[in-house]
């Protein structure tokens, strides 16, 4: 696609103003950057592309903006228009990197990037959900839980125990939760997929960075701009249990005794799922003089959760500040704040209930409720949800203070402090209810909760880091060198407290920890501290734009590891051929560009307990002696490892980036390999050893990912009204444990009573790979329970009966065991991929991505979980099962539940689904000027509207721990959602 | 101020600020917040005791942390001797339970490792504490006070481990780390059975020699008497009836305890250290809660079933069977003392409990027959009870007056001093309302004995381990329809995941 630039400069007095306009459209662009060549002075465009220098001319500026072909002006107070005609590629974007920008062609490692204004068109809370499908390499997997930010795996898991969260970098303070940001005060998201890209960021760049950066404002007159969303969401996908009927005929076949429908057929799900509201607004003011620039923004979300009680709101506040005292000298100040409400529900109880209830109980009728308890043990999950208010408070302040100094015209200085207090109030309160007629329809049961009480839990936590960088810049000839050297300190203080009392009264107001009584009342509280210190320092060498080379390391100092292991060093190196620019390629027009690129790096994962490498004493083990109040007492119930180290993660990271057929087609290929040691894992020891928990944290596993990673995107103009954009990206990884240096294999994942373990982390499978039994079919009749047999004629099920599952014997024992089981995948997927269509008639553009994954196992925990003959079924399972003379032979005769962990629960997990369908239209400009507005949009849209998935159960999209990530048990659902939307600019 | 000055007084700020952090090295000597450590606890040795005597309330079945006197001990004691059946619903934990009910176990049982890990966490507290004690500036008398304490109760634990499990390893030391715990030979492999007795009585003997005749009157804690008590029994396992027969006298005789008038009230809050307990499992409350066994009293509460409509009191596990209800003789009045009986007469009168509390008949009921000595009162007029139903305040009676009498009475009848033996016996008879027995056969004196152990003590985890000793299982075991097998389910079986951490080299027991 051609693409028009045009930049309008307005000259005659001091400062050097401008416009930048899009060539097509003649609109303004804004977040253009704008630099001084040669130097690191430089500003960016405001909503409308004006901007400001305050230098006088002749000047030469360098113009790039994502999306935009980088334009290298000469400004003399004679120009006047500049028209720019220039094909677009992505390469020249101008993407950050850490503790700096960089230009895309630059760029020797893996990086991506998305602009804020694509974030704004969907309904998300967090960008990165936004993210999901866009980007090679990257795997968002989303929870659609209110308040809850999505998984991002990058590159496959490199991890078993440690924490496994991105590491977020927001304008420079370093965060694992960037729940308190407004999607619509972003300007920009880059990703740092790989080691040589993440080593800047040392011992936390293991599991990838993203950073985000925020709006600021610019020297111009002032811009208004509002953005709202509204829409609703649902499921996006049921489960359908069985009715009354079909749950009846089930019971009696599976216990003999007739069990028979009334009236009554409760869909539980339907109980305790709604359709949810959402809606979302931000406002913001933007503009300044050539000496204090202002970005102000309001934000205010509303998230309904598809589970009733549950809901999310969250205000923001940013103000953003930047203070040119001179060419040497300016100041740049971030504030944002944001009160967030988080009504959460306990849904781990309750979903798991409502999979169970049987449909014969009636839900709630009249206020009352159907004892699901006095029928079989199961409470009811309306109440579950209904007599516990869970609300969270979060007030949150990050801001920093950046000192800019411009020593030389190519050596500047900053420092840059900031921080991060988060303040966290959380209260649960569960009313008083008995199992008696004035809560239940019938009265008995053991649901009940004879004593109201409330809990409350502060939490404080405030981290500081500050960073010094000093950037130099030079050229010698066709050299260009870049080189940055810092320091930067964290610290971090965390402070909980939480205090609990029986009998406080019903009424809301009187939810304080006072009004309970004070004999039942109990407290609690801990805290953590740490810090850290690094060194860090950045060499690019660029000759000619053809060959480029990149290094960087970084010293980190944590406090979190004992004395002798706690520096570590995190170097990386990465290099660029720009064969395009070769003069042998010149010739060559079908190839616009074309880079190779190799890279090196180290990183680590230092997310561990502060406590790992110490031998703690346990306070508060009492004993009553002669009775009455007890003795407080201790114990040491934990072996250490006193020698804990961070895992360590190195990964060769190789990429060929093209744009042929004048821009047209863009694309890049990408080949990793990603090796991860010294991972954390619980080594198991003997109980004999006395460690509480039968297990030691200790450096002993590794873990390797190797993948491929193809994207390309292909943009046609097919007239002046008309363009497309069809793009798509397809990631291959391979996980494997390749050793784990004589610990034992990992055994996580059970469900219920009967399946103690589902997943084993071993020595070549991928981490938390299913580990079953196998099943082998149904026994239609008695005589082929007693003809299945080993090799030496045992009865390998003798106690089983027709309609049983047969298991296989894998070692041949006679006899089913654990011995038996079979590794049957694993829930990381071969291969993911996500497919982009975009299409501009006129005013109107349309925009249709899907995401999805293939190669990948599921577990049916729900199903696994059931544990009782009165456990209601899935209704499918009422018509498949086994009944003699059936031949069915892949689901069992009705039972009772209890059922081993076998390949009878493990389904598959492929599955695409539509993420996001967005229509908008831009309102003509004639119409606005009468209005006196600008840039204005509406938008209809719509979020994983149509899925096609394999798995029976809700949502093969799993978050959680590597090691049994992949079991569905009470995940929330993925949703669904339409929402329409405004943006309008004055 | 010119350029060039002002450029130098910003790179000396930068080196200032640059020089800060590497200057400040103890920037990340950060001390560990909100945890203490050996180095912060003046009175470590003094709290790691009273960590050891709370490991007693050790009760985490279902967890890594294990069992020692909690629903897994409940279930490998009476519901896997012939006093009790598992109870509960048919499928209730029938494969955790269950399968020790009717000896159907393999080695992957949960309960089985949960109480093999329970007691080895147990003893790693006193190994540990031992190592600190040592270490302490107390003077050498309260030193070998605490010493003989904790030692007893290791002892005890390898009492329970060796009657279980057979020849144990024998853990006499702390390791070092994972290292040292996967490579010393120590702690992967068996010691013999005799080696561990060794243990037990060496154990023992110190805390005989080191300890208070009575430790401050009604604390429950471990007196000289105790240790006495336990190690008199611990002989009659090992057959040597003099030290058995020796020791036993010296607890009648020391003038420290004595029967209660009234049987029943033993298992009263009103009878928790009363002058005929010896060793006792202490309960009370701590942090505004009641203080118990993990779900000790709830694993046995009575349970709704049928047309329900009340409040049950439990999950109504281990249920006292039919073959202990016909073990006493008609007019003992330890029947209705260990079992709550459930009306199934028809008339539907339920069941009216000391407290007052009335049980709902059989058509309301899961089961027939509950564990009356494992039930506390939710009356708080009547017992105490601050609303925990899991933690309640029901002391554990492991060992009492009435057995010491009838330890002594059985090593006399053994030493042929049958007067001796018929004296104590008819001690235990009288307060049961029942007739003393006349002087017979040394034979049919030790049939009596054993008939008195049995329902003098049902219910109190002694059952299934007296069978083994007295060679009675495989009779008794067979007239009450378990599947039994001699030479195998003497022991149960060593954890398969155990035999798996040992690389192998923890052997198996005989038939699993």
């Amino acid at each position: 696609m051609v693409l028009m630039m045009a930049v309008n400069i307005a000259f005659g007095q001091d400062p050097t103003k401008g416009r930048v306009i899009d060539g097509k459209s003649k609109e303004g662009i804004p977040g253009v950057s704008i630099r001084i060549k040669n130097t690191s002075v430089g500003t960016t465009s405001d909503y409308n592309g004006n901007f400001q220098l305050s230098q006088k001319t002749p000047l030469t500026i360098i113009i790039s903006s994502v999306g935009y072909q980088t334009k290298e002006v000469s400004l003399t107070a004679s120009s006047s228009n500049i028209e720019l005609t220039e094909s677009t590629q992505d390469l020249d974007q101008v993407v950050v990197v850490g503790y700096g920008t960089q230009r895309k062609v630059d760029v020797t490692g893996s990086t991506a990037s998305v602009k804020g204004e694509e974030l704004v068109k969907q309904v998300v809370m967090t960008p990165t959900q936004a993210i999901q499908g866009k980007v090679a390499g990257v795997q968002i997997i989303s929870s659609g839980r209110p308040g809850s930010s999505p998984d991002v795996r990058i590159r496959g898991v490199g991890t078993a125990l440690a924490g496994t969260a991105t590491l977020f970098v927001v304008d420079g303070v370093l965060t694992d939760d960037i729940t308190n940001i407004n999607t619509a005060d972003i300007t920009n998201v880059d990703i740092l997929k790989d080691a040589s890209s993440t080593a800047i960021y040392g011992s936390r760049g293991a599991n990838g960075v993203v950073i985000i950066t925020t709006k600021r404002g610019a020297s111009s007159k002032l811009t208004v701009n509002y953005n709202g969303t509204m829409g609703i969401r649902q499921a996006a996908n049921l489960v359908k249990m069985a009715n009354a009927t079909e749950y009846a005929n089930y019971v009696s076949a599976a216990s003999g005794q007739l069990e028979r429908a009334g009236d009554i057929s409760t869909d539980w799900y339907g109980t305790i799922l709604r359709t949810g509201i959402v809606q979302q607004h931000a406002l913001s003011i933007s503009g300044g003089s050539e000496k204090i620039k202002n970005f102000l923004s309001l934000g205010y979300l509303n998230e309904d959760g598809i589970v009733i009680n549950n809901n999310f709101k969250r205000f923001t506040a940013r103000l953003n500040n930047d203070y040119i005292v001179n060419k040497v000298l300016k100041f740049g100040l971030t504030n944002a704040f944001s009160n967030s409400l988080d009504r959460n529900v306990n849904l781990g109880t309750a979903y798991n209930n409502a999979y169970r209830a049987a449909p014969l109980i009636e839900s709630k009728v009249n206020g009352l409720y159907g004892n699901t308890s006095l029928y079989q043990n199961v409470g009811n999950p309306i109440l579950d949800i209904e007599n516990s208010n869970d609300l969270s408070t979060i007030n949150r302040l990050q801001s920093s203070l950046n000192v800019d100094l411009t020593i030389l015209d190519n050596l500047s200085f900053r420092s840059s402090i900031g921080g991060d207090l988060i303040y966290n109030n959380n209260r649960v309160y569960n009313a008083k209810f008995l199992n008696d007629n004035s809560t239940f329809i019938q009265a008995g049961g053991n649901q009940r909760n004879p004593n109201s009480n409330l809990k409350t839990a502060q939490t404080t936590s405030f981290r500081w880091v500050w960073d010094n960088i000093l950037t130099y810049q030079t050229n010698i000839k066709d050299h260009s060198f870049k080189i940055m050297v810092g320091s930067t300190a964290e610290h971090y203080a965390m402070n909980y407290f939480t205090a609990f009392r029986q009998n406080v009264p019903a009424a809301e107001n009187l939810w304080y920890i006072g009004t309970g009584n004070a004999n039942t009342s109990t407290n609690d509280g801990f805290g953590d501290e740490w810090a850290r210190n690094s060194y860090i320092g950045r060499l690019n060498y660029n000759f000619k734009d053809t060959y480029l080379f990149t290094s960087t390391l970084r010293a980190d100092g944590s406090s979190r590891f004992p004395t002798q292991n706690r520096w570590g060093y995190f170097p990386s190196f990465g290099a660029a051929w720009v064969i395009s620019n070769e003069s042998f390629m010149k010739d060559l027009t079908v190839i616009e560009s074309l880079k190779l690129k190799a890279s090196w790096g180290r990183v680590g994962n230092d997310r561990i307990a502060s406590d790992s490498y110490i031998t703690t004493v346990d306070p508060n083990l009492a004993y009553a002696f002669g009775g009455g109040t007890a003795t407080p007492g201790s114990a040491i119930t934990q072996l250490k490892d006193k020698n804990i180290k961070w895992e360590t993660t190195e990964e060769l990271d190789f990429g060929l980036e093209f744009s042929l057929l004048k821009g047209k087609l863009q694309g890049e290929i990408g080949y990793y390999d990603k090796k991860s040691k010294d991972l954390l894992i619980n080594v198991k020891v003997p109980s004999v050893v006395g460690d509480k928990d039968g297990v030691i944290l200790t450096n002993a596993a590794s873990i390797q990912n190797t993948g491929l990673e193809i994207a390309m995107t292909y943009r046609n103009r097919l007239s002046n009204d008309l363009s497309y954009k069809i793009g798509g990206n397809v990631t291959l990884n391979q996980n494997k444990v390749i050793g784990l240096n004589g610990g034992q294999p990992i055994l996580d994942g059970g469900i219920g009573a009967a399946q103690q373990f589902t997943t084993k982390t071993d020595n070549n499978q991928p981490v938390g790979s299913f580990y079953v039994l196998q099943v082998l079919g149904v026994f239609q009749n008695d005589g082929e329970v007693s003809a299945y047999q080993n090799s030496k004629g045992q009865v390998i099920q003798p106690s089983a009966s027709a309609g049983d599952f047969r298991y296989q014997d894998i070692n041949d024992d006679g006899k089913i065991d654990d011995n038996d089981r079979v590794f049957v995948g694993s829930y990381q997927p071969k291969a993911y991929f996500g497919l982009n269509l975009g299409l501009t008639y006129k005013a109107f553009d349309l925009s249709v991505d899907a995401y999805g994954n293939v190669g990948n196992v599921i577990y049916n925990g729900k199903k696994a979980f059931r544990q009782g003959l009165l456990d209601n079924i899935e209704a499918s399972m009422a018509y498949s099962r086994w009944s003699r003379g059936s031949g069915i032979n892949n689901e069992p005769a009705a039972n009772a539940g209890n059922l081993p962990a076998s390949t009878y629960f493990v389904e598959s997990g492929d599955f695409i689904r539509i993420n996001n369908i967005t229509l908008s239209y831009a309102i003509p400009t004639k119409i606005l000027d009468k209005i006196k507005a600008n840039n204005t949009r509406v938008f209809v849209s719509a979020q994983n509207i149509f899925t096609f998935q394999k798995y029976t159960g809700f949502t093969p999209e799993l978050t959680g721990d590597p090691t049994r990530a992949g079991i569905e048990l009470n995940a929330y659902p993925t949703m669904k959602s339409i929402s329409v939307g405004l943006n309008i600019g004055f | 101020m010119n350029s060039a000055m002002k450029r130098n007084i910003f790179a000396i700020l930068f080196i200032i600020s640059l020089g800060w952090q590497s200057c400040t090295s103890d920037f990340l000597d950060v001390p560990l917040q909100g945890k203490s450590t050996a180095e912060t606890d003046p009175d470590l040795a003094q709290n790691l005791v009273i960590g050891v005597y709370n490991s007693l309330m050790t009760g985490e079945a279902f967890g890594a942390e294990g069992d020692i006197h909690g629903i897994a001990f409940v279930s490998a004691t009476n519901i896997m001797s012939d006093d009790a059946e598992k109870g509960s619903t048919p499928s209730d934990q029938q494969g955790t339970v269950g399968v020790l009910d009717d000896f159907s176990l393999t080695p992957t049982n949960l309960f089985v490792q949960s109480l093999w890990a329970g007691h080895y966490n147990g003893i790693a507290k006193v190994n540990n504490a031992l190592v600190i004690i040592e270490k302490s500036t107390l003077d050498d008398a309260t030193k070998k006070k605490l010493i003989a304490e904790i030692r007893f109760i290791r002892g005890y634990y390898y009492f329970n481990l060796v009657r279980w499990f057979g020849g144990v390893p024998k853990i006499l030391r702390v390791p070092n780390d994972a290292n040292d715990a996967n490579s010393d030979p120590v702690f992967q492999t068996r010691a013999s059975v005799d080696e561990i007795y060794q243990v037990i009585i060496d154990d023992m003997s110190f805390g005989i020699n080191n300890l208070p005749l009575r430790n401050i009157a009604g604390s429950g804690r471990i007196s000289k008497g105790t240790a006495q008590a336990m190690l008199s029994k611990v002989y009659l396992y090992r057959k040597d009836y003099q030290k058995a027969y020796d020791l036993s006298l010296e607890v009648i005789n020391s003038g420290q305890y004595d029967l209660l008038p009234n049987y029943e009230t033993i298992w009263r809050q009103a009878g928790d250290n009363s002058r005929e307990a010896i060793f006792e499992i202490q309960t009370g409350q701590f942090n505004n809660s009641d203080y118990g066994i993990n779900t000790y009293s709830m694993f046995q509460g009575p349970r709704v079933g049928g047309k329900g409509g009340w409040t049950d009191l439990g999950w109504g596990f281990c249920t006292p069977s039919q073959s202990l209800v016909n073990a006493y003789e008609a007019g003992d009045v330890r029947k209705n003392a260990t079992i709550i009986f459930i009306d199934n007469s028809g008339k539907y009168t339920g069941t009216r409990l000391f407290d007052g509390f009335r049980i709902p008949s059989s058509d309301s009921v899961q089961n027939l027959r509950y564990n009356y000595k494992a039930y506390h009162s939710e009356n708080k007029n009547v017992e105490s009870f601050l609303g925990n139903r899991d933690r309640k305040q029901k002391n554990v009676h492991l060992l009492r007056f009435a057995e010491a009498l009838l330890i002594n009475a059985e090593a006399a009848n053994e030493l042929a001093k049958p007067d001796l033996a018929i004296q104590n016996l008819n001690r235990v008879r009288t307060r049961a309302n029942l007739a003393g027995r006349a002087t017979a056969s040394k034979e049919k004196i030790r049939e009596y004995i054993w008939h008195e152990r049995h329902v003098e003590l049902a219910m109190e985890h002694d059952r299934f381990f007296d069978l083994v000793r007295t060679g009675q299982a495989a009779t008794v075991m067979k007239n009450n329809q378990r599947n039994y097998m001699v030479g195998k389910h003497e022991f149960l079986p060593i954890p398969a995941l155990q035999i798996a951490l040992s690389g192998g080299k923890l052997t198996q027991n005989t038939g699993y």
